[in-house]
């Protein structure tokens, strides 16, 4: 029976993965063709994709009996499940053009890497009643990643218009990005919204980290803290008016990579040294594949 | 009975020769043109001349009595200009003859364009040929030549789809407008001088939702008679740089001979901005805005030449009109040349050296 929710799990988030890739190729067919996609299509893709990832994850949910949190496949699956449900709300808000073919870039690349590799999806042990402290840092932790993933495809999107625009190109890619202002913008926004999901996390994390102070090795601590004081040092410096447009999407799309790469060591660590549970019971016998 | 077809020439600089820093140092001052025709006109083997100078052209028409006036025409321009003849010489070129008559031609009809198919060359030609005539400059030769290129042009502009597709600054303007601001209708422009093209790109911003347009001019009279048409304001054209943060985008056209905006002028500016980018169109031959400028971080410029070559990105697609317009202009050129050769032959030289005394008096 476990076997079979598993397999599901995965099939469904496989299916939301492919429909992803689908609304990426879809777009960049039409860019290439010089001409723009339909925005309804994007959406009704990247919407299919998202109910079949929600329903993958929610059914790792139910078999782990917490937010599927546990390793780097979850974590990146989480990432990308939680960038597209920003791009819904981002994207509608502002009508931003190409942020959804971005998003869905993004978003595949990052759920079939996770599917691709099978070390990324390792068994590691659940519990029956897991510290809600710990969850809550963990999942607002990984939606401040995706909020700085939608940051970086944003400074990415401002520098080709920007290099665009420095350059005199006038057609292709150009033509459909939306205006730098409207970009740097949303996000300087975002970005300030993303520190203060972080941040709100990391305050979580201490919390149990007093109460818990041998559960969270240096490698976990030191590239945390490292990504909260480079994304706090930018938004200070960008409020304060010391750090220019273009430094400041460089900055957030270097940050982002760094966010991402710190998260296969600290991952690496965490399973061998599992958190412990609130309640003090034994690890669950059963281990997921 | 000399043939005086034989020294039918022009001698001309244009984008094509000349690139836009070139170009600033060859063109010549309102009052220069008008002085260089009466000289060319003076000398006495030139019986007729025309001096055609535009943002992407100094062309001079003339007909001589001897086919070696070059030297001297060369000579000339570089005594009004200031420019060395090396520098000419290596950016111009010297036709003759029907050679002539087809070069006037395509111009006229915007093929020869920096933006091909514009119009206003054609009206810039009007404009010289009129200066021209007011001066006696001209006579039977290039009257004839300049009032069957325009001729020729209207053709080609009916028989042929040349201006269709073709995109105009104004909308380039708009276009690059939205992809700096996104919206316009916060916007703020400042028009600095009251040049044709510069009034034409402002009209564009306004029809796609600026609202605010200020526009200053070294005579205030005009900018305040421009200002009224848009519904803006004018400002004083020695307060103008100290205005400059308050604006998003600055369309510059004035006739100064050095740059009026430079690079420690938008510092200061950007310094009272909230990260928001400046847009600067420079549509003025010599430059107005320092090209320095370009290297600050929110800064989008762009001239004459950045304008035109995004004008002409569809130009592939246009490719059969223009080749069509261009077999339409030699049929013309031709036509002239054979009404002139048998006019000319038909004439004896001294009705003919009579006649040109009479229209030069």
């Amino acid at each position: 029976m476990l076997e079979e929710v598993t397999t599901t799990a995965r099939s469904a988030i496989y299916a939301g993965a492919l429909i992803y890739s689908v609304a990426f190729l879809f777009g960049m067919s039409a860019l290439l063709r010089r001409t723009s996609y339909p925005k309804s299509i994007m959406l009704t893709l990247l919407l299919s994709g998202f109910i079949f990832q929600s329903l993958g994850l929610n059914l790792r949910g139910i078999q782990i009996k917490s937010c599927p949190l546990g390793n780097l496949f979850e974590i990146s699956q989480f990432i990308s499940w939680s960038m597209v449900l920003l791009y819904f709300i981002v994207g509608t808000a502002f009508s931003l053009r190409l942020l959804g073919l971005f998003t869905a870039g993004l978003a595949s690349c990052l759920a079939l890497t996770s599917l691709i590799i099978p070390g990324w999806d390792t068994p590691y042990p659940t519990s029956a009643a897991v510290n809600p402290l710990i969850e809550l840092h963990a999942s607002l932790a990984i939606f401040s990643y995706a909020i700085f993933a939608i940051v970086a495809l944003i400074s990415l999107m401002f520098l080709i218009q920007q290099h665009g625009l420095k350059e005199k190109q006038f057609r292709g890619l150009y033509q459909y990005l939306p205006s730098i202002q409207i970009l740097d913008l949303v996000a300087k926004r975002l970005l300030i919204t993303g520190v203060t999901v972080l941040s709100t996390a990391l305050f979580f994390g201490i919390a149990f980290w007093i109460s818990y102070p041998e559960s969270v090795p240096l490698t976990k601590l030191l590239p945390t803290v490292l990504l909260w004081i480079g994304y706090s040092s930018v938004m200070v410096l960008r409020i304060r008016k010391r750090l220019g447009t273009r430094r400041h999407a460089i900055a957030s799309i270097a940050l982002f990579i760094f966010a991402i790469a710190s998260l296969w060591p600290v991952q690496s660590v965490l399973s061998k040294n599992p958190a412990p549970a609130k309640v003090g019971k034994a690890p669950d016998e059963s281990m997921r594949r | 009975m000399s043939n005086i077809l034989k020294s039918l020439f022009v001698l001309a600089s244009t984008h094509h020769e000349a690139s836009l820093d070139v170009r600033e140092t060859i063109a010549l001052t309102p009052e220069n043109v008008f002085a260089l025709q009466q000289k060319l006109h003076s000398l006495k083997n030139i019986q007729e001349c025309l001096v055609l100078n535009t943002c992407n052209r100094l062309e001079i028409y003339g007909l001589a009595d001897t086919a070696e006036v070059e030297e001297t025409v060369r000579d000339c321009v570089c005594e009004y200009n200031g420019v060395s003849r090396e520098l000419l010489d290596t950016h111009s070129f010297w036709q003759t003859n029907l050679d002539v008559l087809q070069h006037a031609f395509e111009v006229s009809a915007g093929l020869d364009s920096q933006m091909i198919g514009e119009t206003d060359i054609l009206g810039q030609m009007k404009q010289s040929y009129a200066l021209a005539r007011e001066q006696n400059c001209t006579g039977t030769i290039l009257n004839r030549l300049f009032e069957k290129s325009f001729q020729a042009a209207k053709s080609v502009r009916t028989k042929t789809k040349i201006a269709q597709g073709q995109v105009s600054i104004g909308n380039i303007a708009v276009d690059l407008g939205n992809r700096i601001f996104g919206n316009l209708n916060n916007s703020r422009v400042l028009l600095v001088g009251s040049g044709d093209v510069a009034e034409k790109t402002a009209q564009s911003l306004k029809s796609r939702g600026v609202a605010d347009i200020t526009v200053t001019s070294r005579k205030f009279e005009n900018a305040r008679v421009l200002a009224h048409k848009f519904g803006g304001a004018a400002i004083d054209f020695n307060d103008f740089s100290g205005q400059l943060k308050w604006f998003d985008i600055v369309i510059s056209s004035t006739a100064a001979s050095t740059a009026i905006i430079n690079k420690d002028m938008l510092v200061t500016a950007l310094r009272s901005r909230q990260d928001q980018p400046f847009f600067l169109i420079d549509l003025a031959l010599p430059r107005d805005v320092d090209p320095n400028v370009d290297t600050l971080e929110n800064v989008y410029l762009y001239n004459l030449d950045d304008l035109s070559a995004i004008a002409n990105e569809n130009i592939e697609l246009r490719k059969a009109e223009i080749d069509q317009a261009r077999t339409i202009l030699k049929a013309h050129a031709w036509n002239l040349w054979l009404q002139l050769r048998r006019r000319t032959l038909a004439i004896p030289e001294e009705t003919a050296q009579v006649s040109r005394s009479v229209l030069n008096t």
